[in-house]
């Protein structure tokens, strides 16, 4: 399969009046015509922004993009014309939101907004375009569709509401979808439904997949490859299976961990991952996750690991993208496979490292609310 | 808002869908004080519609052996010191006080909404200068504003309408950038974008319908502005340029030479500039209400 997109270190900056956000740092990534690419992580890791930079639309003025180079069929996205992208904007590069109760226009009707959108990259006339907008909103399961071209948002369901968005959103058959959250707001009962239809719109369309979500038993059902994003970075990617069946970054492991499983023989307790993510307005400095990481050790502090290969190959031979691809971490100390089954180190005597003396000065101070809450804790 | 209903055989069925104006219309029409103010507002219009028929008497020429007689069953609100009858002069004067409270209030709104739209709309140096221009006129009192304009310009019917307009021109322009700036990053606006929707398709088809409806409401509150102004400037003698021309405020300075006298001359043109601007603030606020969908009970 041809690569469809390839992100070469992309670097995404915010400038707010508190300093500057490091929202993206060097995230490079591939993706094949077809394929289905899951970016997992928890809020504010960057993977909504790195799909806002592919699309170019970062809010502006804050948000920029500071470098790297995002190619989509052969043509660098990040350089080029504002006008040139609109018009790959719906026709080749569509999007998904979170919230379908505020993603369409409250005051159009359905049948504006499909035909509109149709009609802003086809040279059809209002006719075939409204005969378009039926025929998809009859293919994403809206019974009565003639009729309900009539209807405003407010007159549809949730789940309703986003087939109405994803109608929309493949109206044109666009070769890259990407879906950021998109069943996060909607009923657990609807979220299968939906996302069964669009597994199935993109294989009819071959259309190729990103799909954002902090959901693993989405990411699990739905994706052929994943990416796990942490503070702006990808800190490991390799396939949905080779990701699941061994972990290999710790912050990996303690999403794992963190999920309640079904499947399991017998209880097992959930372990969270203890603090918050890194302020991500400091220039990141080691690892980002080794404040939180309970496998660190001292060069963890000062030296940020690269994405490596984890059979010890060289980086330059990896496969970035498709069913063989290359599963690489960026660890100094990788969890071993009974240290992933049991979510916490097992080695006789291992104690994570301490920050060395220079780094902890840098550190906030404690925040003497949160220490409190903590008491009683492992504190 | 569709409502199942179960019909006899049991099957479920939706009530017909309505729009969004339909469903405002409705909250709007239990709305009682905006009723209230729709029927103060619809005497004023029928008034100025139809002094013509309606009116007793001519509003210019008067008899002086009927001068500053009391309210009686000829002269309903009695005569003034030419003669002339108040009452006919009272609906003629309507029809100078709507035709420029409405088409001042147009002006403005076209004025203001250009303003706020091209600031909306493009942020950065273009709106730093449009809005800087709005601060100006805005630091400036309202009827001082068009004091100014009017002595400017001469007296007269459409500067008059300029001076009004003047006044509610900034207004205008911020509540329509204010609305616009909100709905840059909404959602729909977000997901238009992602869907190639061109920057003007945007603006027009997406973030200014959706910044109309407090437009609408703001409007319905400045014609009531709008009439005090204008009889205001007609109290200080910057009304048409016809001194016998029937024009509220210049009644009321008329008047003031006979409060003694003739009492009546200063309380019936007073009471309807007041019921006039109170149904307009009625109006304006039922619509608010009927209008915001988040007030939607």
């Amino acid at each position: 399969m041809a690569t469809l997109l390839s992100v070469r270190d992309l670097v995404v900056r915010f400038r707010t009046r508190e300093g500057t956000v490091h929202a993206v740092n060097d995230v490079s990534f591939d993706l094949e015509e077809g394929e289905t690419l899951g970016l997992v992580g928890e809020s504010g890791c960057g993977k909504s922004v790195t799909n806002l930079a592919i699309m170019r639309l970062l809010p502006k003025p804050a948000g920029h993009i500071e470098g790297g180079s995002v190619l989509f069929d052969g043509e660098d996205l990040v350089t080029m014309e504002e006008s040139e992208v609109r018009t790959l904007r719906g026709r080749d590069l569509a999007m998904i939101f979170q919230d379908p109760m505020t993603s369409l226009n409250p005051v159009l009707t359905i049948e504006e907004q499909l035909v509109e959108t149709i009609r802003a990259h086809r040279k059809v006339d209002r006719g075939q375009a409204r005969r378009r907008a039926v025929e998809l909103l009859t293919r994403v399961g809206i019974p009565r569709a003639e009729e309900r071209l009539a209807d405003y948002p407010h007159q549809f369901s949730g789940g309703m509401r986003q087939r109405v968005m994803i109608a929309m959103a493949l109206a044109l058959e666009p070769k890259l979808l990407i879906a950021d959250e998109p069943t996060t707001a909607l009923d657990v009962t609807i979220q299968a439904q939906v996302l069964e239809l669009l597994r199935a719109l993109t294989d009819e369309m071959g259309t190729s997949l990103i799909l954002i979500t902090h959901d693993l038993g989405v990411v699990a059902g739905m994706t052929q490859r994943v990416n796990v994003m942490y503070s702006g970075f990808i800190v490991e990617t390799g396939t949905t299976v080779q990701l699941f069946a061994e972990p290999h970054h710790p912050y990996t492991v303690g999403l794992l961990h963190s999920i309640p499983r079904l499947d399991a023989e017998e209880a097992t307790p959930l372990i969270p991952i203890e603090g918050t993510p890194p302020d991500q307005l400091r220039e990141p400095l080691g690892c980002p996750f080794a404040p939180r990481c309970a496998w660190r050790v001292e060069r963890c502090w000062t030296v940020n690991p690269p994405l490596t290969p984890i059979d010890g190959s060289p980086a330059r031979s990896a496969r970035l993208s498709g069913a063989d691809a290359t599963h690489r971490v960026a660890c100094h100390n990788q969890p071993t496979r009974e240290e992933a089954e049991a979510g916490r180190p097992l080695r006789p005597g291992f104690v994570a490292a301490p920050p060395p003396g220079a780094i902890a000065a840098q550190l906030p101070e404690p925040d003497a609310d949160a220490v409190a809450a903590f008491a009683g804790d492992d504190r | 808002m569709t409502v199942p209903a179960v019909s006899v055989e049991g099957r479920v069925e939706l009530r017909p869908s309505r729009g969004l104006w339909s469903d405002a219309l409705r909250r709007l029409v239990r709305n009682g004080p905006g009723m209230v103010g729709l029927a103060l507002i619809s005497l004023f219009v029928l008034a100025a519609l139809l002094a013509p028929v309606v009116a007793p008497y001519d509003p210019i020429a008067g008899s002086l052996a009927d001068r500053l007689k009391g309210p009686s069953l000829q002269h309903l609100m009695g005569t003034d010191l030419q003669g002339r009858d108040e009452f006919s002069r009272i609906l003629y004067g309507a029809q100078i006080s709507l035709q420029v409270a409405v088409v001042a209030v147009l002006m403005g709104l076209a004025m203001g909404g250009t303003i706020g739209a091209l600031a909306g709309a493009f942020a950065g140096r273009i709106d730093g200068v449009l809005m800087r221009f709005v601060d100006v006129l805005l630091a400036i009192p309202g009827i001082l504003l068009a004091i100014g304009i009017v002595a400017w310009l001469g007296r007269g019917l459409p500067q008059l309408m300029l001076a009004v307009a003047a006044t509610t021109t900034p207004l205008f322009a911020r509540l329509l950038r204010g609305s616009l700036l909100a709905l840059r990053d909404a959602d729909f606006v977000v997901a238009a974008r992602s869907l190639g929707a061109s920057r003007w398709r945007i603006l027009w088809r997406h973030m200014l319908p959706n910044a109309l409806t407090p437009l609408i409401v703001a409007a319905t509150l400045a014609l009531a502005t709008a009439i005090i102004d204008v009889a205001g400037l007609g109290f200080l003698g910057l009304g048409p340029p016809d001194p016998r021309t029937a024009e509220w405020g210049t009644m009321l300075t008329e008047s003031t030479r006979f409060l003694r006298a003739a009492p009546y001359l200063l309380l019936f043109p007073g009471a309807i500039i007041v019921l006039t601007a109170v149904g307009f603030n009625l109006l304006g606020d039922g619509l608010r209400e009927s209008l915001d969908p988040r007030l939607k009970r």
